[in-house]
Order: C-alpha cells, then sequence, then structure tokens
C-alpha cells in the first residue's frame, strides 16, 4: 500500500515541507510495509461491547478545576477565554 | 551499606526502629544524586527541597507515635508524564517544556498521601514513544550498568534512577513493555500491572486502552508494596476495575513453587531471541522447575501478529489522543503560519519530535477513509484472537514465562537511525499490553561484560499477587545480587 504523505500530514495537522517529503515517505512506508503482517480473518466490529458497558459516574455537581487554573498554561489568555488566531475577517 | 543501597523494605524497618531518619534516607540519595546524575542523566526536574520537606514531616510524625504507610518516608521519582501539581510536567517533549499540571495523578496523590518524598521528575522517550530514552527532547539516559548503552524505554528515566541508587522506588508507564524493557536492560524489577488495576488520572494519554502506570524498583518486595498503595479504584479513570485489592506483600515468604504449572510459549523462544537470553531465561526456568513446579510447552501461534497489531492500535490511539496538542489550552505555540490551521500545523511541526510524528501520522493513515478496514479493523480483530489464545493457555498453565526482551541493552546511537529496528525490541512484550494481562519483569543473570537479562513472568487478569509471589521465591532461590545498585 502507497501512503500519501502529505495528504496524511495535513489530516494530522502537521506541516510537514517538500524537501523533508522524501524522509518521511521512505520511513512511513516501511511503518506500513510491517505493519502489514495480519492473518487474514475477518474485520472486527467496532460496535461498543455490550457485555463489558463502560462505568458512568452520576452527574453530580463536585469541584473541579478554577477558571484560572484551567488557563493557566494557556499560550496566550484575554478576558478569561483562550486567545486564537482570526478564524474569519 | 549507604542508605540508598537499600530496599525500602529495608528502609522502612529501619524508619520503624528509629535506625535512622526520612531525612537522613533522602538526604543519602539526594548525594547520590548529585554524585551520579551528571553521568546518567536520569532526571529531567529535580524537586529536592519538595522531597526534604515531605522527608521532615514524616520524621515529626513517626516521633509523635503516628502510624503511617508502610512506604512512608521513602523516596521514589515520578516519570514525566504523570502530572504533579506545582511541577513541571514535560512528557520529554517540547511540546510541554512549560506546561505545570494544576493537579496531580491519582497515583502521585497516592504517594504524597502515604508521605513518600517526591525526588523529581524522570527522563522518557517522547510522550513514551521509544524504547531507548533517546527519543527524549531534553536528554539521553545511560544505563548504569554500562554507560554506554540505553537503558531501555520509554520509562527509562525510572530503570535507570532505581538502578544507580538515585531512587528507592519509581513510578513508570507502560503501553507495550515501557516498564518492564528498561527493567530488564537494567537489570531491576518492573510491573505491568492488570489493565484497570491502576487509575490513568493525570497519566497524559498515549495509547488510553494499552497505557497502564505501574512501579519499578530493587527487590519484588518494593515492587509490591508500591503496587499495594498504588492499585485501587478511582471513579475518575471511567476503565478503573471496582473491586478488592488486597495488601500484596503480607503472604510473599508463605509461597510454595510445587505444583505451579509454567507456560513456556514457543514462540517466544524463536529466531528473532538472542541464544544466550534464551539460554538463560530457560535455566531460571528449570530452576523453578527443580524446586518443584511443573513447565509445560504451550504455543500461542498469533503472536507473530502482535507486533503490527500493537503498532496500529497504539498509533490509532496516540493520534487521537495527541490532537489535543494544539497550541491553544496548554503547552507550546509556534509564531509562524497565518490563521488558525498554520497555526495548529506549525505548532505541531515545532513542538513535536521525528518519531511522535510518524506514530500520529500511521495512526492517521489507518484509521483514514479507505483504511480503516485493512488496518484498524483487522487489528482489533487480531486483539481478540491473542486475548482468546492467552485465556486458553491459562486453563492449562498458572504462569507463562519468556524473555522480557529479545536482546540486552543496546548501544546508544545504534538504532536511532532506524525506526523499525527499534521497535523489535517490543516483541516480547507488546501481547501483554494488547491482551490487558500483569506482568513482571525480574533480572534472571547477566550476559558478557555485566549487561542484564529479564525473565518475564505472565499471569491472568488480576494474577499480580501470583506473580509478586513467584518471582520473590525465584530471586531467594537464584542467589543472584543483579538488583543491587550499579557501581558507578
Amino acid at each position: 500500500m502507497e501512503i500519501d504523505v502529505m495528504k496524511i500530514a495535513r489530516l494530522s495537522r502537521i506541516k510537514v515541507t517538500e524537501d523533508e517529503l522524501a524522509h518521511f515517505q521512505k520511513e512511513m512506508q516501511n511503518m506500513i510495509n510491517m505493519v502489514e503482517k495480519l492473518p487474514d480473518i475477518p474485520v472486527a466490529s467496532l460496535a461498543p461491547d455490550k457485555d463489558h458497558p463502560m462505568g458512568l459516574r452520576k452527574d453530580e455537581i463536585q469541584r473541579s478545576l478554577r477558571r484560572d487554573e484551567v488557563l493557566q498554561n494557556a499560550p496566550e489568555t484575554e478576558a478569561g477565554c483562550f486567545v486564537v488566531p482570526n478564524v474569519m475577517d | 551499606m549507604n542508605l540508598y543501597e537499600m530496599s525500602a523494605a529495608m528502609l522502612a524497618r529501619k524508619l520503624r526502629n528509629k535506625e535512622c531518619s526520612s531525612q537522613e534516607i533522602t538526604q543519602s540519595v539526594l548525594g547520590r544524586i548529585q554524585a551520579v546524575e551528571g553521568q546518567v542523566g536520569a532526571y529531567i526536574t529535580l524537586t529536592p527541597e519538595q522531597a526534604l520537606e515531605t522527608a521532615k514531616q514524616v520524621d515529626k510524625r513517626l516521633a509523635a507515635g503516628e502510624k503511617l504507610a508502610p512506604l512512608a518516608g521513602i523516596p521514589i521519582g515520578i516519570k514525566d508524564n504523570i502530572c504533579t501539581k506545582d511541577v513541571v510536567t514535560t512528557c520529554a517533549s517540547k511540546m510541554l517544556h512549560n506546561f505545570v499540571p494544576p493537579y496531580s495523578a491519582y497515583v502521585v496523590r497516592q504517594v504524597e498521601r502515604a508521605g513518600m518524598p517526591i525526588l523529581g521528575k524522570l527522563n522518557m522517550d517522547e510522550f513514551a514513544m521509544g524504547s531507548s530514552c533517546e527519543n527524549s527532547h531534553y536528554k539521553k539516559t545511560k544505563n548504569p550498568r554500562d554507560l554506554t548503552r540505553v537503558p531501555g524505554g520509554s520509562s527509562g528515566g525510572s530503570a535507570a534512577a532505581v538502578t544507580a541508587g538515585e531512587a528507592i522506588l519509581a513510578l513508570g508507564s507502560d503501553t507495550g513493555g515501557s516498564i518492564r524493557q528498561p527493567a530488564a536492560y537494567c537489570g531491576t524489577v518492573g510491573l505491568k500491572p492488570t489493565y484497570g488495576s491502576v487509575s490513568r488520572y493525570g497519566l497524559v494519554a498515549f495509547a488510553s486502552s494499552l497505557d497502564q502506570i505501574g512501579p519499578l524498583g530493587r527487590t519484588v518486595e518494593d515492587v509490591a508494596m508500591l503496587y499495594s498503595l498504588i492499585s485501587g479504584y478511582d471513579p475518575k479513570d471511567a476503565t478503573s476495575v471496582n473491586r478488592t485489592y488486597t495488601d500484596f506483600v503480607a503472604g510473599l515468604n508463605d509461597f510454595q513453587v510445587n505444583g505451579l504449572k509454567i507456560g513456556i510459549p514457543k514462540e517466544y523462544f524463536g529466531d528473532g531471541v538472542d541464544q544466550e537470553i534464551k539460554e538463560k531465561v530457560l535455566a531460571a526456568i528449570k530452576l523453578l522447575e527443580k524446586n518443584g513446579a511443573e513447565v509445560k510447552e504451550i504455543s500461542l501461534p498469533s503472536t507473530d501478529y502482535a507486533l503490527s497489531a500493537y503498532y496500529i492500535i497504539a498509533c490509532a490511539e496516540a493520534s487521537s489522543n495527541l490532537a489535543r496538542f494544539d497550541g491553544v489550552k496548554y503547552g507550546y505555540r509556534s509564531g509562524k503560519g497565518e490563521g488558525l490551521t498554520e497555526m495548529y500545523e506549525y505548532t505541531r511541526r515545532e513542538g513535536f519530535g521525528d518519531e511522535v510524528k510518524r506514530r500520529i501520522m500511521l495512526g492517521t493513515f489507518v484509521l483514514s477513509s479507505g483504511y480503516i478496514d485493512a488496518y484498524y479493523k483487522k487489528a482489533k480483530a487480531t486483539q481478540a484472537i491473542i486475548a482468546d489464545e492467552f485465556r486458553a493457555a491459562f486453563e492449562q498453565v498458572d504462569l507463562i514465562m519468556t524473555p522480557t526482551a529479545p536482546d540486552t541493552a543496546f548501544r546508544i546511537g545504534e538504532r536511532s537511525a532506524d525506526p523499525l529496528k527499534m521497535y523489535l525490541s517490543d516483541i516480547c512484550t507488546v501481547t501483554v499490553n494488547i491482551a490487558g494481562l500483569p506482568a513482571l519483569s525480574v533480572p534472571c543473570g547477566e550476559i558478557g561484560r555485566g549487561l542484564p537479562v529479564g525473565l518475564q513472568m505472565i499471569a491472568p487478569h488480576f494474577g499480580e499477587d501470583l506473580l509478586f509471589k513467584a518471582a520473590h521465591y525465584y530471586e531467594k532461590i537464584s542467589g543472584l545480587r543483579l538488583a543491587d545498585v550499579a557501581a558507578l
């Protein structure tokens, strides 16, 4: 199977430049060749496992992180919000 | 014997008998760090003041006659992908170079409640992706048994610190062998617990269905002590299993090996495994047989497919888990690019190392439209087959024993140019994560000029008790002194 590295990099939101392309292409291709070694069996159903449902906690109000704690690691904040580059003009 | 060379169990007894104080123990370990850390490079961040303050409090409370947890006053190091409130937690990545968690992981809170002084945060492969610690953005950790070699990974800092006497105990995490393989390479003991028995709350996620936090120490008893502290139900981890977790230390010495049924899966002794390693591991099993265990050859026929299934599932989950690193909520943000999407793309280009990028891209590929059936869904089906084969094997035997790694610690730089070669050092360990089983690596000898070999013992789900007993028993009869602090 041949991989389109530029497309996968875009989907992964990782900038890959033209001069790195050959390098990543070779490495990714080797990885894919390695993981192709799988038995010839029907594919699995990805439906949730009915016998082992994930436990949910009760929906109760409890103390969580304060807003300033949530924001303390953000590269840029303003008026108690995360700041991101413009998404529209 | 220096205090830093002693086991946690010995130190706990000394503390109770007032033969030493926690401050003396902590000072001894900090002194050792000062002496050898320049050579070993196990830590990313050191927190000596915090450790000494905890030790001081423990000494006060012991003097006042309080009854404290068994590990109170015993210093520990924490892998740097486990969140520590107010102490930077980098995952050995540039992406989280300045991340100071506003909360502590469940296991860290357990450690703090018990009164264990935290020495600092340990080096690892970036986001736990790697088998040598060479993928750290910050430093390369050296193997204390031979400084020209890797300590293994990804919990290489944890294994190296314990081996060098720079910590009495350590916490690591294991997604495909990341506790057991470095434990084997460094000649120390490491446990990958049953999936769901230790809360992952506060562990920076790599592959959530495979990740598990676990203990490393210089003796099986020490590892059992730390596992007793960190195992338990935590409602904050939706996969945490609500059951009774006992004390795993009490019955260690009562164990008799008579009648213990040991399975040897022939697939783990094939061409990919070094001949001398096979001999050491088989000799260890032979010794248990001589003492009364029954040994039986078994087969786990789908083992050959495990590495493929593992890398597909782990990378698929990583591609989703690591989507959160986008330069908005925490960590690194690039100043390059126009608009939001380019900000994401440049942040992730500059913040992640190559191995992390490769795995995110592989994960994105195996989940992408047109390929998900051939790769991801097939890997999940293979996972079910591998788990079934283990289930069937455990109807015949109590424990399965294999080498932990197919080779001994390799030289620094030897495999960094070839990611595929690096992946091969996980061939004996990934199946355990795929099946959610517990497994322990215990030293079983050395090859050449002192390179340790690890014996991997695998138990059915929640079989940690038997793992500790059998491994502790082996430790006693083998007469090996490998788990001693490395001479540096």
